[in-house]
C-alpha cells in the first residue's frame, strides 16, 4: 500500500483517450468472451446436475417422500433457477406435502410460471389445486378452467376431461353441487355418444346426491349399451336413493340378472323387493293388503322394540326410564286396540296414526340400537321417504 | 506507444493509405475527448469488468460449496460441521501470508482509499478478496459476497485509473466509482448500490461523480443479467398494507430491529479488537474456529445460518418457518456473523444484515398476528420490511434501506411501511449507540473517516447566524455628498452603506465624506465621487463559510432578500463572522 501511493499519477492526456478507449473495449471484448466460455461450461455441469437432482426429487415426489423431494427439487432449482420443470415440480411437492406453511411458496412458484406462460394448462391446473387445497371455490374454478382451456402438452381431450372431474369432484366436497352440475352438464354433454363419459356423469351425479340426473346419465348409458352391469347396477341405486323403489326392483333385478355377482345389487334387490311388499302407503294395492301390511308392520315394529330393549337393558315397564323405548311401548300398546277398527269405513286417519306409531318405533330403535335389518330397514326406508314427502 | 502502430498492428499487411486513414481517425476523435468526458466513459468500462468480476466471483463460491458441502447439505454430517473450519485455516494462511491487506471491511477499505490514500486499492486487494471471500462464503462461514464485491470493483476502477495514468482528483473518484459497481452487481441492484455508495463510501452528496457512478452500477448490472439472468434476489410473495393503523405494529418491528441492530454491533465492536490484540500466531486459528462454530450450528440442525443465506431468506419470506425457528435463526445469524467477521475472515455484512432482518420481521409479524389476528400483512411482508429494518439499523443506510427493500421487491405498496420501520430502527439504533458501525470499525483501526451521519450532526453556520441588524443610516448615491455628510453627522458608526443607483450597494467611511465635503465636492452626487467597485451581496441562507472570502476585503457586506436585492435584511462584518466562530469553537 505504502509502495502504491508514492506513485504519482500525471494528468491524462486527452490525445491518448481514443487509444486507450479502444484498448478498454479490445479488452473488454475479450475478457466478455472468456466469461461467457466460463459461464457456458459452469451452467453445463449445473444443468446435467440439475437433472439428476430432479429426476431423485420426482421419484421421492411420487413415492411420498415429500420432504425429502421438496429438498431435492431445491437443490435442483439452484442449479438452474429459471427451469419452469423444475420449479412446477416443486411447487407440486410444496402443495403435496399436506403443509400449509408450504402452500405459500407452492403458491409462489405457480404464479411466477403463471405470469411467464398464463396458457400453460398444466400451471393452470398445479394453481388450480393450491386454491382447492385453500378451499377456495372461486379461485379454483378459475384456474381448472384455465386449465380446461388452456394449452396441454400432450392428449388433450382427457386431460381436460380430467381437469373438469377434478373440478366437479371439489365442487361436490365443497358442498357447491349447483355449481357441480353446471360442470356435469357440461361432461355430460361433450361427448354424448360416449357411454363411459356418461357413466362418469352418472357417478358424479350421485356423488352430488342428485339422484334423478344420476338415473338420467345411466339411463342415457343403457341407451347405449343396453347390457352395461354397471349402469344397471348404478341406476337400480338411483332410483333407490330417490325413492323411486319399482324403477329401482326393475333395473336391480337388470343388473343382478347381467352380473350374478354384484352382491350389493342383490341386496338392494332384497329390501326393494321387501319395501315394494310391505309398504302399506302404496297405490296399487286393495284395503285387504293394505291392512294387512299395516298389521304385519305394527307386529314387527313391536317385535324391533322388544329386541332392542333387551339387547340395551331397558324395562319396556319402567315408568321413569330415561330411555324412549318404554315411552313407544306405551304408545303401542295404546294403538294396539285401534287395529280392529282398521276395517271401519269412517277410519280414514287410522292407518296413518299406526303406522307412524310403527316410524317413530322404527327411528327410535335405530337410533339406539343401530342399522336395522330385513322387514326394520325396509319399515325404516319407508319412514323416512313419507317423513321427506312432508312438506 | 503511439496510434499509428497501434492501428498498424492490428492489421496483418497494412497499406500506407490505410494507415493514414486511421491516424486521421484517431486525430479527429482527439479533440473530442476532455477528462470529464473521458471518466464518464470510463465509468462505463469500470461497470463492464466489475460486472464480469462479480460473475466469475459468484460462480466460484457455487462452485466452491458444490465441491466442500455438496449439492444437498445434510445436518448431522461430518462435513458440514468440519468444512468451514477447515476452510478458514486455508483462509488464515493465505490471508497471513498473501493477502494481508484483506482484512476487514471492504467498504471501509474503500473509504481510506478515496480520503486517505489517493484512491489507490492494490490490484493484489481485488485478487485476495475473490479468492478467499470465494472460499470463506463457499464453505460456508456467516458472510455475504456483497462486501467483497464491492471491493473488487473498487479495486479494479482503481487500478485501471492508475494505467490509464488520469489525474490525482479523478483517481480519487474511481474507487467509489467502482465499489458502486461491485455493490450493483453483487445485490442486482443499481439504486441501492448508487445510494450505498453516496451515504457510506462518498459520505457526501457530490453530483460531480454521481453521473459516473450511475452509469457504472447500471452498465455492471447489465452485465450480471446477461450473465447470470435477470431473476430476482428472492421470489417476493404477494405483499399487502391495507389499514394505516397497522403502521403500528411496522413501528414495533423497528424498535425491534433497532435493539437487534445495536445488540449486534455491539458484539462485533466488542469482541473485534479483543481478537485482533491477540498473539498473531492465533490468527491462523481465529477464521477456523469461527468455521467450527458455524459448522457446529449448522450440525446441529441449522444448516440455514451458513453462507449469505439467501434460500432461507426466500422460505422465510413464504412461511416456511415458525416464529420460534425464526427467532431462533435471527440470534444464532447474529452469533455465526459476529464469530465469522471478527476472525478476520474476509466477506461482508451486507448479506447476514438482510438474514438477521427477515427472520426477525417475520417472527415478529407472527408474534403480532398472534396477539391479533386481524393485521393483514403477510409474514413476506414483514420479512421484506425486516430486511430493510437491520439495513437500516445495522449499516445506518436509511435511504439506500428503503430503496433495496422497494428495489429487491419490485412493490411501492409496502413503501409506508418500510419508511415506518426503518425511521423507528434508525433512531432507535443512533440513540443506543452514537458511532455507525463502519466508523466503529474504521476507528478501531485507528483511521477517522468522514461520514454523512457526521456530515448530518454537523451544526453549520449561515451567514444569517453572523448577521447584525440593517444599519440606522444608509447613504444614497443619488444624494449630494453634503447632505450625506449632514445625514452622518448624529451617527456614530464610522462605516457607512450606501445605496446605489439602479441597483448595488457600496460602503464608505465618515473620513472620506468628510475629506469630500471639505475638498469643496459637497454640490456632487455621492455616486459621481465614490471611490472603487459595488460590494459583493450574499444572502441570509448562505454557509458563513462563503462570506470569509469577502470579509477581509470589506469593512460591511450587505445581506439582501433572495426574492428582492433592494431590500436589506442586514450587514456583516469581519468582525461579526469571527465572533460567530469563536463562540462555536468555544462551546464545542
Amino acid at each position: 500500500m505504502i509502495r502504491d501511493m508514492q506513485w504519482m499519477p500525471s494528468k491524462l492526456v486527452p490525445r491518448s483517450a481514443p487509444f486507450f478507449l479502444l484498448i478498454l473495449t479490445l479488452a473488454a471484448a475479450v475478457s466478455f468472451a472468456a466469461v461467457s466460455h466460463l459461464v457456458a461450461r459452469y451452467n453445463a455441469n449445473q444443468q446435467s446436475r440439475g437433472r439428476k437432482l430432479y429426476a431423485e426429487g420426482l421419484a421421492d415426489a411420487n413415492a411420498g417422500r415429500y420432504d425429502a423431494a421438496i429438498a431435492t427439487l431445491r437443490a435442483a432449482l439452484t442449479c438452474e433457477p429459471t427451469n419452469s420443470q423444475y420449479q412446477l415440480s416443486l411447487a407440486r411437492a410444496l402443495r403435496d406435502s399436506n403443509d400449509s406453511r408450504r402452500l405459500d411458496e407452492a403458491e409462489s412458484y405457480l404464479l411466477a410460471l403463471w405470469q411467464r406462460t398464463p396458457q400453460d394448462a398444466a400451471v393452470n391446473l398445479a394453481l388450480a389445486r393450491v386454491a382447492a387445497h385453500r378451499g377456495s371455490i372461486e379461485d379454483a374454478t378459475r384456474y381448472y378452467h384455465n386449465a380446461m382451456y388452456g394449452v396441454w402438452n400432450s392428449d388433450p381431450d382427457a386431460n381436460r376431461k380430467n381437469a373438469r372431474i377434478e373440478l366437479i369432484q371439489f365442487l361436490i366436497r365443497k358442498g357447491a353441487p349447483d355449481k357441480a352440475e353446471s360442470e356435469l352438464m357440461a361432461l355430460a354433454t361433450a361427448s354424448p355418444l360416449d357411454p363411459a363419459a356418461h357413466l362418469q356423469a352418472a357417478q358424479l351425479f350421485e356423488q352430488a346426491q342428485d339422484y334423478p340426473s344420476a338415473l338420467a346419465q345411466y339411463r342415457d348409458v343403457l341407451h347405449l349399451d343396453p347390457t352395461n352391469a354397471e349402469a344397471l347396477a348404478g341406476a337400480g341405486q338411483a332410483a333407490f336413493r330417490s325413492g323411486n323403489n319399482s324403477v329401482a326392483d326393475h333395473y336391480l333385478k337388470e343388473a343382478v340378472k347381467a352380473n350374478p355377482q354384484d352382491a350389493n345389487s342383490r341386496q338392494l334387490l332384497a329390501t326393494t323387493d321387501l319395501i315394494l311388499r310391505s309398504n302399506p302407503f302404496h297405490s296399487h294395492i286393495s284395503d285387504a293388503e293394505r291392512n294387512r301390511r299395516i298389521a304385519a308392520a305394527f307386529a314387527q315394529a313391536e317385535k324391533r322394540l322388544t329386541v332392542c330393549a333387551k339387547q340395551k337393558g331397558i324395562d319396556l315397564n319402567a315408568s321413569n326410564s330415561a330411555s324412549s323405548l318404554p315411552a313407544q311401548q306405551t304408545r303401542w300398546m295404546a294403538t294396539k286396540a285401534d287395529l280392529a277398527h282398521l276395517r271401519s269405513p269412517g277410519e280414514t286417519d287410522l292407518p296413518d296414526a299406526i303406522m307412524d306409531v310403527v316410524f317413530q318405533i322404527e327411528q327410535q330403535t335405530a337410533a339406539i340400537c343401530g342399522p336395522p335389518q330385513g322387514l326394520d330397514l325396509a319399515l325404516f326406508l319407508i319412514s323416512q321417504k313419507r317423513e321427506a314427502a312432508i312438506p | 506507444m503511439s496510434t499509428p502502430e497501434v492501428v498498424s498492428g492490428s492489421t496483418s499487411q497494412p497499406s500506407p493509405v490505410r494507415f493514414r486513414s486511421a491516424r486521421d481517425l484517431f486525430s479527429s476523435l482527439e479533440g473530442v475527448f476532455n477528462e470529464e468526458l473521458f471518466f464518464l466513459i470510463l465509468s462505463v468500462f469500470i461497470g463492464i469488468f466489475s460486472g464480469l468480476a462479480v460473475v466469475c466471483f459468484r460462480l466460484a463460491i457455487d462452485w466452491i460449496h458444490l465441491a466442500l458441502l455438496g449439492p444437498l447439505p445434510q445436518t448431522h454430517t461430518w462435513r458440514l460441521f468440519a468444512v468451514p473450519g477447515l476452510a478458514g485455516l486455508v483462509v488464515a494462511a493465505l490471508v497471513l501470508h498473501l493477502f494481508p491487506g484483506i482484512r476487514g471491511s471492504g467498504v471501509n477499505q474503500t473509504k481510506a482509499a478515496l480520503y486517505i490514500f489517493n484512491g489507490v486499492i492494490p490490484f493484489r486487494t481485488a485478487v485476495g478478496k475473490f479468492i478467499c471471500s470465494a472460499i470463506a462464503i463457499g464453505s460456508g462461514q456467516s458472510l455475504g459476497p456483497e462486501d467483497p464485491s464491492l471491493q473488487i470493483g473498487a479495486s479494479i476502477a482503481s487500478a485501471l485509473g492508475r494505467w490509464l495514468r488520469i489525474s490525482r482528483e479523478k483517481l480519487r473518484l474511481m474507487a467509489p466509482v467502482g465499489a458502486a459497481a461491485g455493490l450493483a452487481a453483487a445485490f442486482n441492484a443499481p439504486i441501492s448500490a448508487v445510494l450505498f455508495v453516496i451515504e457510506e463510501v462518498i459520505g457526501r452528496w457530490s453530483a460531480g461523480i454521481l453521473g459516473s457512478v450511475v452509469l457504472s452500477a447500471v452498465s455492471s448490472v447489465v452485465i450480471v443479467r446477461w450473465f447470470l439472468g435477470s431473476e430476482p434476489l428472492f421470489r417476493i410473495p404477494v405483499t399487502t398494507f391495507k389499514r394505516p393503523s397497522e403502521l403500528v405494529a411496522y413501528a414495533v418491528l423497528g424498535i425491534v430491529g433497532g435493539i437487534a441492530s445495536v445488540l449486534f454491533a455491539k458484539s462485533i465492536g466488542y469482541l473485534r479488537p479483543r481478537l485482533k490484540a491477540l498473539p498473531r500466531w492465533t490468527q491462523y486459528f481465529q477464521p477456523a474456529l469461527a468455521g467450527l462454530l458455524v459448522g457446529l450450528i449448522a450440525f446441529l440442525g441449522f444448516p440455514q445460518v451458513m453462507g449469505a443465506g439467501y434460500d432461507s431468506m426466500d422460505q422465510a419470506m413464504h412461511g416456511q418457518f415458525a416464529w420460534k425457528i425464526l427467532a431462533f435463526l435471527a440470534v444464532l445469524k447474529i452469533i455465526a456473523t459476529t464469530v465469522s467477521f471478527v476472525s478476520g475472515t474476509p466477506g461482508g455484512m451486507f448479506a447476514p444484515t438482510l438474514f438477521i432482518g427477515a427472520m426477525l420481521g417475520g417472527a415478529v409479524g407472527d408474534i403480532e398476528r398472534i396477539f391479533f389476528p386481524h393485521l393483514t400483512g403477510s409474514t413476506g411482508t414483514y420479512v421484506l420490511v425486516g430486511m430493510g429494518v437491520l439495513f437500516a439499523g445495522f449499516l445506518r443506510a436509511p435511504m439506500t434501506s428503503v430503496f433495496m427493500v422497494l428495489e429487491v421487491s419490485g412493490n411501492y405498496e409496502i413503501i409506508v411501511p418500510v419508511i415506518v420501520a426503518n425511521t423507528f430502527s434508525y433512531v432507535v439504533s443512533r440513540s443506543l449507540q452514537s458511532v455507525p458501525i463502519f466508523d466503529l470499525l474504521t476507528r478501531q483501526d485507528g483511521l477517522i473517516l468522514p461520514s454523512l451521519e457526521e456530515a448530518r450532526e454537523e451544526t453549520i453556520l449561515h451567514v444569517e447566524d453572523a448577521m447584525l441588524p440593517v444599519p440606522k443610516t444608509i447613504l444614497s448615491a443619488e444624494d449630494y455628498v453634503d447632505a450625506n455628510a449632514r445625514r452622518i453627522h448624529d451617527s456614530i458608526d464610522s462605516t457607512f452603506l450606501v445605496r446605489l443607483h439602479p441597483t448595488g450597494w457600496s460602503v464608505i467611511s465618515r473620513e472620506q465624506i468628510q475629506r469630500m465635503f471639505h475638498e469643496g465636492k459637497g454640490e456632487l452626487t455621492l455616486g459621481s465621487v465614490l471611490p472603487g467597485q459595488s460590494l459583493p451581496t450574499l444572502y441570509p441562507d448562505l454557509s458563513l463559510d462563503s462570506a470569509l472570502r469577502y470579509v477581509d476585503d470589506y469593512p460591511l457586506i450587505p445581506v439582501v432578500n433572495r426574492a428582492d436585492s433592494h431590500r436589506l435584511e442586514g450587514v456583516i462584518s469581519r468582525d461579526s463572522v469571527f465572533q460567530k466562530y469563536g463562540a462555536r469553537s468555544t462551546r464545542n
